[in-house]
């Protein structure tokens, strides 16, 4: 429960902390609210030499409207996406899918931008904006590039960025009033998720991300394949574990998490077509 | 698919006459819910128990070769401001000790509950006694503070006889003082006397000093506390989740000496059978090693993961103790694990199961399913009648 030693720096602005990661190199970590990156460091699952703390960057705290999308900074906390009246009206699956971080503590600390650049394939968010088909912005010492969701994610905790980028903004298209519904399937109320489903629909378009059903968040394009081509619900959610790639664990073998994914697919598209 | 017959009736020495759970009206909710195709499934688990409690007559240990007695040593010590020491023999954790030998203490002794010290789990003060546990410490260890009152109380009216001068059979002890029966006028409260025998000025020839009691208790019998748990779930049959809709405790411990404990101790036990039985497990991979080594892995139900509990009694005092009481340290989780789980198994018994190991997590449910499909690939008999 104690972590290795590591020093600890503290950047003002955005520039600094890429300056910052810049000479520290693979061994710095930025921390944002800490909330996956400290139980991990106390674990020995990680052990950078250096944190550069970005929790005062506050000029990337920010929800607001730009065209067809809604911006959303990186160092936004959960609850403020879940309680963001923006969010609500134009990606409402956003904002509730936001309100199943962990407990209000949890929510009040941990950002948008940390859960997305932890790149947990068990965290809510990461495969909610996925199937939302959100787009990050990543800052790097040469400028920004942007980065859509479905090529930022590689493998456990693995991202697209590069060592030297940061993650800024997320970009979430508007909703334009398509059904929606997330579905966390778990033992007790502040676990992770055993399989998650966050979809949408809109006529014949659908998107569905997965929680927790392989190396990475999952988007489910065989399920959008599936309903963009006319089948049913029941039949498109039978596709549900056929992008996915599922582990066994404690709560779960390989079979049961497949078999979840199809059940939870179907009632969150159920939901979302009603 | 279990039948239970249910008979309601008063209680016949105590306790409350509410009904807490509609039977029929559930098993007839279960006959409109439970038929095929139905993906969600309630179910109705009922257990009863009695327990063999408050360890124990050190004779009958020795017969089971337990190693040690099953006596408690208790003392009570007036001292002459009148406030009360009580050593106890048992150590509490977090049971309540010492507000109930408080209790216990103010009832026998006339004086407020407050004004009551109990030194306890420290063998520098309490070098005499056993342990807290088997729901041993009220019907064994509050048994002797009680008697120790009583030998106390016994010295006290000798001193206030001698002082009074009254004979010692005409004195009783009311409400924290000492008055001659008949003349209710004449009184001497505890607390004069306390000081008195501090002083020692005037005590009746050969009597010692001070007001101190030591008692050791062996019981004569062991106690036997019982209880009916009911408990109504809601199975998902499709992804396996157990959710538990009711949960009504009925327990039976005898008299209560302060029920709010009496809920505390039943609260926790209810969650920690329920616990039992849908949440916790040591489990190992297949070179010994334990996989559920962190909280986070051995899963402890926090209060948003479990139902709330309606709680009943009855009463019957036990007979072989002065204050008719039994002990309900371990009731709420005997009752409640098979509750739980027989709940669960009617909720499923139209689909062919029989089983359900514990924890009852939802893959452990799902795959109790299956194996009962693909045992019985016709399985149209609905579940949940009467």
């Amino acid at each position: 429960m104690i972590p290795a030693p590591f020093d600890y720096v503290r950047a003002e602005s955005a520039e600094e902390a890429i300056s910052l990661v810049g000479q520290h190199g693979d061994e710095a970590k930025f921390i944002a609210g800490g909330h996956s990156l400290l139980p991990m460091m106390k674990l020995r699952l990680a052990q950078p030499s250096v944190l550069i703390d970005i929790g005062r960057l506050s000029d990337l705290s920010y929800i607001r409207e730009e065209g067809d999308q809604i911006a959303i900074g990186a160092m936004t906390r959960h609850m403020d996406v879940e309680t963001s009246a923006l969010l609500k009206e134009h990606v409402p699956l956003l904002a509730h899918a936001a309100s199943h971080v962990g407990d209000p503590q949890v929510r009040h600390r941990g950002t948008l931008g940390g859960t997305i650049a932890h790149a947990d394939p068990a965290s809510d968010l990461p495969a909610t904006t996925l199937a939302l088909g959100a787009t990050y912005i990543a800052q790097g010492p040469n400028g920004t590039r942007e980065i859509a969701a479905s090529d930022f994610y590689r493998t456990f905790f693995e991202s697209a960025l590069e060592p030297d980028e940061m993650l800024t903004e997320v970009r979430v298209p508007k909703m334009n009033g398509a059904g929606w519904n997330f579905q966390k399937f778990n033992r007790r109320a502040q676990d992770w998720a055993i399989v998650g489903v966050a979809a949408w629909r809109n006529g014949d378009q659908a998107g569905v991300g997965l929680v927790n059903m392989g190396s990475t968040p999952v988007l489910a394009t065989s399920v959008a394949a599936a309903i963009a081509s006319g089948a049913s619900v029941a039949d498109a959610a039978e596709q549900a574990a056929a992008d996915a790639d599922p582990q066994a664990d404690l709560n779960a073998s390989i079979e049961y998490r497949q078999h979840l994914a199809r059940v939870l697919t179907r009632r969150a598209l159920e939901a979302a077509s009603s | 698919m279990h039948r239970a017959r249910v008979r309601l009736r008063r209680p016949r020495q105590g306790g409350d006459d509410r009904r807490l759970v509609d039977y029929v009206g559930v098993r007839s909710r279960q006959a409109t819910q439970n038929v095929e195709g139905s993906a969600k499934r309630l179910g109705l688990g009922v257990s009863t128990y009695f327990e063999m409690c408050g360890l124990a007559p050190s004779r009958v240990l020795a017969s089971l070769n337990y190693s040690a007695g099953g006596w408690e040593a208790a003392t009570v010590r007036i001292l002459p401001t009148a406030k009360v020491q009580v050593v106890t023999g048992t150590s509490p954790h977090g049971q309540g000790h010492e507000t109930a030998w408080s209790m216990i203490v103010a009832d026998k002794l006339g004086i407020d509950p407050g004004d009551v010290d109990v030194l306890h789990s420290d063998t520098t003060i309490a070098p005499l006694g056993m342990d807290t546990y088997g729901s041993r410490s009220l019907p064994v260890g509050g048994i002797a503070v009680s008697m120790a009152c009583d030998k106390v109380i016994e010295k006290a009216k000798q001193i206030a006889a001698h002082q009074m001068e009254a004979s010692v059979d005409d004195l009783e002890f009311v409400g924290g003082e000492f008055r001659v029966a008949g003349t209710p006028s004449k009184s001497t409260p505890l607390a004069a006397i306390a000081f008195a025998a501090f002083t020692a000025h005037d005590l009746p020839d050969g009597l010692e000093p001070n007001l101190e009691a030591q008692v050791t208790y062996d019981p004569p019998n062991f106690s036997w506390p019982f209880g009916t748990h009911m408990c109504l779930v809601e199975v998902d049959t499709e992804t396996g989740d157990v959710d538990v809709l009711q949960y009504v405790a009925v327990d039976d411990c005898g008299n209560q000496v302060n029920p709010m404990i009496v809920e505390g101790q039943v609260h926790g036990g209810v969650i920690q059978g329920l616990a039992q039985a849908l949440y916790e497990g040591a489990d190992y991979d297949s070179d010994g090693n334990l996989r559920t080594s962190t909280l986070a892995d051995y899963l402890v139900p926090a209060a948003s993961d479990v139902p709330s509990i309606t709680l009943g009694h009855s009463v019957t005092p036990s007979p072989t103790n002065s204050l008719g009481v039994k002990g309900v340290g371990e009731a709420g989780t005997i009752g409640s694990a098979p509750a739980v789980m027989n709940a669960i198994v009617d909720a499923l018994s139209g689909l062919g199961v029989s089983d359900v190991p514990m924890p009852a997590s939802p893959n452990t449910v799902w795959n109790a399913i299956a194996s009962a499909r693909r045992s019985q690939p016709d399985p149209t008999t609905p579940g949940g009648t009467q």
